[in-house]
């Protein structure tokens, strides 16, 4: 009945390498201070998380969850996510495949947002340039972060969805249309 | 989604059959109206669509995507002023500024992200539509990987929504004039969302009301 192809047998060592490459990443990144500000001779270095408290602080909240959400809570919730379907992968559970390969689609969608950190800080340092006046310059961290996004954008590009389907039945009959029918339209 | 439409069955040839994209299970191709998607009978991803914009979306898109990256990439994206002195900063200064503290790779890669996929994937695409169309159809395969590739990593939209973080938080530092660029590259962003949706999801079938006109 089903024309699909035998899904890939599964390689999980390529996602779990680079995830793992990932999750080391994210000491340096967040340790290390990815700008440092010179306001009229006051220098001040700032980690992501440094920054972000500050934004708290002067009471730009929205700004603050935004840049909370793209830096630390995205690739946290990548690579847990892309561990939860590994082991999924390896142990397969009997149901909610679906809402796995939603997971996977969603995992995917929101890496790219983790850039923001980095384009922020280019811009910054492109745009803030009056010298001793006021300048900001980019630190090693920034090197560190843009690591962990790549590794994490390229560990969820190596999953492939497919593996999740592995040992999956067939769909069930009712929700199929009638192959002789016009166009199977649902209304 | 509005309408689930999939069929499928042990014959049909290949051409018309669509795997899909995220689960592998195999559907063979049917006709959709404006505004119909057909969704994966098992996982229920998006397979195809038939955008309210027409077939020739896709190229149209292209081609106001590639003309807005000129005005993009060299009129002013942001000016900041600090007692009298001014400074004005276009869409790529930011790599520049990286590139000049020496950290020249992530320079390079931020200038990509932001500026070079972004453009590349507007002529990627319009040469793929064009060599589909009458010019190359042997050339498709190798443009199509090279415009997925660019896809992946061109991501002028979280740009524009960093450059939108920052002025918030120099307002209270700098005076900060949004510059025309700023408006052109806002609107290539989502000339660029749109342009990737209506052709990677385009259903390349006859609409089911074409073929109608065409009987009467």
């Amino acid at each position: 009945m089903t024309p699909s192809a035998a899904p890939p047998p599964p390689a999980p060592g390529p996602p779990l390498a680079l995830a793992l490459a990932g999750t080391i990443m994210m000491v340096p990144a967040n340790l290390l201070p990815v700008l440092s500000t010179n306001l009229t001779g006051q220098t001040r270095s700032d980690t992501i998380i440094s920054g972000i408290v500050a934004l708290w602080e002067d009471g730009m909240w929205g700004i603050a969850a935004i840049v909370f959400t793209a830096s630390i809570l995205i690739p946290v919730l990548k690579l847990l996510g892309l561990g939860w379907l590994l082991l999924a992968v390896r142990w397969p559970p009997r149901d909610g495949r679906r809402r796995r390969t939603l997971f996977y689609a969603v995992l995917d969608f929101i890496g790219r947002w983790s850039m923001l950190d980095v384009f922020l800080v280019a811009f910054l340092a492109g745009t803030v340039k009056f010298g001793a006046l006021a300048s900001v310059e980019p630190r090693t961290g920034i090197v560190a972060f843009t690591a962990v996004v790549v590794l994490t954008v390229l560990a969820t590009n190596a999953f492939d969805p497919r593996w999740l389907w592995v040992e999956a039945s067939n769909p069930d009959e009712r929700t199929a249309p009638d192959p002789d029918g016009p166009a199977g339209q649902t209304p | 989604m509005s309408s689930l439409i999939a069929q499928f069955h042990a014959e049909g040839n290949a051409a018309r059959r669509v795997a899909c994209r995220l689960c592998g299970y195999e559907h063979v191709r049917v006709p959709l109206a404006r505004g119909q998607r057909a969704g994966c009978v098992r996982c229920g991803t998006m397979l195809e669509k038939r955008g309210r914009f027409g077939p020739h979306a896709p190229l149209a898109f292209a081609l106001t995507g590639i003309i807005l990256a000129i005005p993009s990439v060299t009129l002013p994206l942001i000016t900041v002023s600090k007692i009298g002195n001014i400074r004005m900063s276009l869409v790529y200064s930011g790599a520049g500024a990286l590139w000049d503290h020496g950290m020249r790779i992530l320079a390079t890669w931020v200038f990509i992200c932001g500026t070079l996929a972004p453009v590349l994937l507007f002529a990627t695409l319009g040469a793929l539509i064009a060599a589909r169309r009458e010019l190359d159809p042997a050339m498709s395969p190798r443009l199509l990987r090279a415009a997925h590739a660019l896809e992946y990593w061109a991501m002028p939209e979280v740009h524009v929504l960093a450059v939108l973080v920052a002025l918030i938080k120099l307002g209270t530092l700098v005076n900060v004039f949004i510059g025309p660029g700023f408006w052109c590259y806002t609107a290539m962003s989502v000339v660029l969302a749109l342009a990737w949706r209506s052709f990677e999801f385009e259903s390349t079938e006859p609409a089911a009301g074409a073929r109608r006109a065409f009987s009467a």
